[in-house]
């Protein structure tokens, strides 16, 4: 597969890269801090531009769109062209989009303090900021990168296309179409339930057609790399791919269940959400039967370990989201901490392991030296997997903690007991056990902020510190065998 | 690795079969998902987009844009309310009450609804009540005394023996029914400023054919026995400021009303601001809007006696943002004008959340407040800006307009049968 020399432009790559790894640090900071001074001190920093509501969206959008959308892409600038062996169609179109993309979201993401929040969950990019069109200039940005992939794909020299490569360009009409979904087209339907509608169907997909294709199709590429095995089976990940394909955009109705939403539409997300069983275990078997055999290199090798893991917090939310969805589960795991322990082991657990995994990769590719520390690499996920311990397992038991006292939250034997008792255990008392819950919560991020800052200076040793090597050994290996 | 066909360069040439297909399943499978359960759904269930009641439409399209709120000088915690009548449009009611007299030229006296009367009268052509006037057509003045003394007569002769009981004579208000110039109003009458009258049996509109859609509806919103609504300006040292006033000046036009000083909101806008406030200080991300149809929301919305009945779809229909939230770490304020309808508290738990309600964890919001830096203000907590009023009055609407308030909007709504399940011990009769 090597007989053709090609030389690959990797500028774009890290345009992406090194400001999103700044970004997820910044992100996990506003997240610690949420963690302090909205939980365990309350109200502690006061006024208008650092309260709750106002800093919330900013750790969202930081970790989402600033660290894993911008970490996924420039991925994709990487590995596409890698899978197609041909350069990047347009590196010029590629330097364009770079800019308008950080200059859009990073101040879009961080104007929110200053009252710009759209109202619409994770989008709530400003439409206009004074005189820029944020959510606009986001959008072209993305359609740039966008077709310049998806003319990488199409000027490939390797003819066959690899399975990263299917689920590259399901997340490129995807994200298009989701994107603008969510960010435009929500007024353009009736006002209400309507415009709600649209909104739970882009948050999901949000999640289920861009993340999880974007980090699927990192995984599929990376495993297979870093531990210098062939893929198990590319016909199981094909059975994934269609079934994610087929399922994900039916399930958006299940974000309010048991809410004002439509009885069969609701039910219709429930069945469609139970469906999706199928492409996690088609994914889940197959990276682990990818490393069967291989598991020392798992001891040796920390973004296998990151890989792995990621792997193993994606088998759990995928377990946990189709199971949300049941009425009876769902009432007790909706509107609690539960949601946000969920939502915290797909983006953090999942998909920013496999985007951490990613750039362990490239990174001695992009820069052509090895990385700075190995050492560092190890802590770096020993203190992920410690920390995100304590914080996911506080979110989840809190939060089923939490649910259980609203369902069993009175007795009585007629109405007018069962309020009264329910107005005697106030919904501040069920505020007040989730205390020490949220101690847990806040010592685990700051394990996974110290975690990642640690990551940030291995990266940035390796970049600027070590001299570049005088010989060009070979650091990359192609294996990826079809 | 077959090197592609030099003669074939274009881009659908590359595209091999598989890679056309795949992007053709995509788009097939994307599609139908799109149609059913976003396209399909408003078209399927009809209480997407029909409103709730007519009240609910009178509300948010009649009353809302044409009742303006403003604080009567800055500094000055009290709210004025003005409504904006216009010809043919607004209906008025000019009721009579016990210390209530109303008088009016021989053309006029057929709008006024007489004490005891049982059916309200009301008419959409405008006029307004003042004080009695003297002037060529109609000396109101002269009318007024005859019409006290005749009532006091009548209270004299209804109780014989007032003196040896020393009971004090009523004190009877007259008022003149009048036409006045224009085709607008801006007039004071009974409101709290966020709860509209209405009225839907035992009326009639006195206008000989229907002028407004929405009073051929099966009850309606009416303004009560206006009056002219006034200021006089007032100067004190450096503090400028203004006052209702019935002697003082009319107001010119709504240009007037909206400007400074005066700076009226339409509780329109103020709703429309505050759920911009709701959008923009995250207030969602720690507050659901739904009641949701499980027995814990609807009796934790619900009253000493009843359940509240679920939000329903139709709730939402006037609103450009809804928030159905995610997550409830705040309480459920789906009902919160039904639960918590006192602008006093709300302005105290705003000022300072962890005093009013202990062991809560939302952050104080001072912006909605103009403090006094200096601590030299009488209030004890800040004076309210827009921005309170605005959020006070987009709360306001939660709950409250589901139904007309003569219909109690939790009978016979309650879709998963609360009592029966609580007083059943979890067992759902048929």
């Amino acid at each position: 597969m090597e007989n053709v020399k090609v030389v690959y432009e990797d500028r774009p790559v890290k345009l992406m890269l090194y400001p999103s790894i700044l970004f997820m640090v910044f992100g996990m900071f506003v997240g610690v801090y949420m963690a302090f001074n909205t939980f365990l001190f309350p109200d502690y920093f006061s006024g208008e531009y650092v309260h709750f509501g106002r800093v919330r969206p900013v750790h969202v959008g930081s970790v989402t769109l600033l660290w894993l959308l911008s970490a996924d892409v420039g991925l994709l600038y990487y590995f596409v062209p890698r899978l197609c062996g041909t350069p990047l169609w347009s590196p010029k179109l590629a330097y364009v989009a770079v800019t308008l993309w950080w200059s859009s979201f990073a101040l879009g993401v961080l104007s929110y303090p200053w009252g710009t929040n759209f109202g619409w969950e994770y989008a709530e990019l400003p439409t206009w900021l004074g005189m820029i069109p944020i959510k606009f200039i986001t959008t072209i940005a993305w359609a740039l990168t966008a077709l310049n992939i998806m003319m990488t794909i199409a000027t490939r020299k390797y003819e066959k296309m690899y399975v990263s490569l299917w689920y590259v360009m399901g997340t490129l009409v995807w994200t298009t179409f989701t994107y603008i979904t969510g960010s435009y087209g929500v007024n353009w339907v009736p006002e209400g339930i309507s415009r709600v509608n649209v909104s739970f169907f882009y948050i999901h997909n949000l999640v289920g057609l861009i993340f999880t294709p974007m980090g699927l199709a990192s995984a599929y590429y990376f495993l297979p790399k870093l531990a210098n095995t062939p893929i198990y089976s590319h016909r199981l990940s094909m059975i994934g791919f269609w079934a994610i394909a087929f399922v994900y955009a039916w399930i958006g109705a299940h974000h309010i269940m048991h809410g004002p939403m439509s009885q069969w539409l609701q039910t219709t997300a429930v069945v469609f959400s139970i469906w999706l069983f199928i492409p996690v275990w088609t994914v889940v078997y197959n990276l682990f039967a990818t490393l069967k055999g291989h598991w020392a290199e798992y001891i040796q090798s920390a973004p296998i370990r990151f890989l792995m893991m990621g792997n193993i917090f994606y088998l759990i939310t995928c377990i946990q989201g189709p199971l949300m969805a049941l009425r009876n589960i769902n009432e007790i795991t909706s509107k609690t901490d539960w949601v946000i322990g969920h939502s915290h082991i797909s983006l953090y657990g999942a998909f920013t392991f496999f985007a951490i995994a990613g750039i362990y990769q490239a990174i001695p590719v992009i820069t052509k030296k090895p990385l700075w520390s190995n050492r560092l690499a190890d802590w770096h996920f020993n203190l992920n997997l410690i920390g995100s311990v304590p914080f996911i397992l506080a979110l989840w038991l809190g939060g089923f903690w939490q649910g259980v006292l609203w369902a069993t939250w009175a007795n009585g034997t007629s109405y007018a007991e069962f309020h009264n008792n329910l107005t005697l255990l106030s919904f501040l008392d069920t505020i007040a056990q989730m205390h020490y819950f949220w101690v847990f919560r806040a010592i685990g991020g700051v394990i996974i902020l110290f975690a990642n800052i640690l990551f940030a200076i291995n990266i940035f040793n390796t970049i600027v510190l070590k001299p570049v090597p005088t010989e060009d050994k070979q650091l990359e290996k192609v294996k990826v065998t079809l | 690795m077959s090197e592609p066909d030099k003669h074939h360069k274009g881009f659908f040439h590359n595209l091999d079969l598989s890679a056309v297909l795949t992007l053709l399943g995509i788009i097939i499978l994307f599609s139908t998902a799109i149609v059913v359960t976003l396209l399909a759904p408003r078209y399927v269930d009809p209480t997407w987009t029909a409103p709730s009641s007519a009240y609910q439409v009178q509300m948010y399209e009649v009353a809302d844009p044409n009742f303006y709120i403003s604080s009567a000088t800055a500094g000055n915690p009290t709210l004025q309310f003005v409504y904006h009548l216009k010809n043919h449009y607004s209906l008025l009611l000019f009721h009579e009450n016990e210390a209530l007299r109303i008088v009016a030229p021989p053309e006029l006296t057929q709008f006024i609804t007489k004490y005891d009367e049982p059916t309200m009268k009301l008419t959409s052509n405008l006029m307004l009540l003042r004080k009695p006037e003297k002037n060529t057509h109609f000396d109101a003045i002269a009318a007024a005394d005859t019409l006290r003394t005749d009532a006091l007569n009548k209270w004299e002769t209804a109780h014989p023996d007032w003196k040896e009981k020393k009971l004090v004579k009523p004190t009877i208000e007259i008022l003149e029914l009048y036409t006045p110039q224009g085709e607008d109003a801006f007039v004071v009458a009974t409101t709290n400023g966020t709860i509209e009258n209405w009225i839907d049996q035992n009326y009639k509109i006195l206008d000989s054919s229907a002028q407004q859609d929405y009073h051929k509806d099966h009850g309606v919103i009416y303004i009560y026995n206006p009056q002219e609504y006034r200021v006089a300006h007032l100067q004190f040292n450096d503090t400028e400021g203004w006052t209702y006033d019935h002697n003082g000046e009319p107001i010119q036009s709504l240009q007037h009303l909206k400007s400074h000083p005066l700076g009226f909101h339409s509780r329109a806008e103020l709703i429309a601001e505050g759920e911009h406030i709701y959008a923009i200080e995250g207030c969602w991300y720690c507050h659901t809007d739904q009641t949701r149809t499980l027995v814990q929301d609807v009796v934790a919305n619900g009253s000493d006696s009843y359940p509240a009945p679920p939000s329903s779809a139709n709730e939402y229909i006037y609103q450009k943002i809804t928030f159905p939230g995610t997550r409830r770490i705040g309480p459920d304020l789906s009902r919160v004008g039904i639960k918590r309808p006192s602008r006093d508290w709300h302005r105290g738990h705003f000022w300072s959340p962890k005093t009013a309600s202990q062991g809560s964890i939302m952050p104080a919001f001072r912006h909605f407040f103009d403090e006094d830096p200096r601590g030299t203000a009488k209030n004890l907590t800040g004076i309210p800006n827009y921005k309170f009023e605005a959020i006070f009055q987009y709360l306001m609407t939660k709950g409250t307009r589901i139904t007309p308030p003569t219909q109690a909007w939790w009978l016979g709504k309650d879709p998963i049968n609360t009592k029966a399940i609580i007083e059943g011990r979890g067992n759902v009769p048929e």
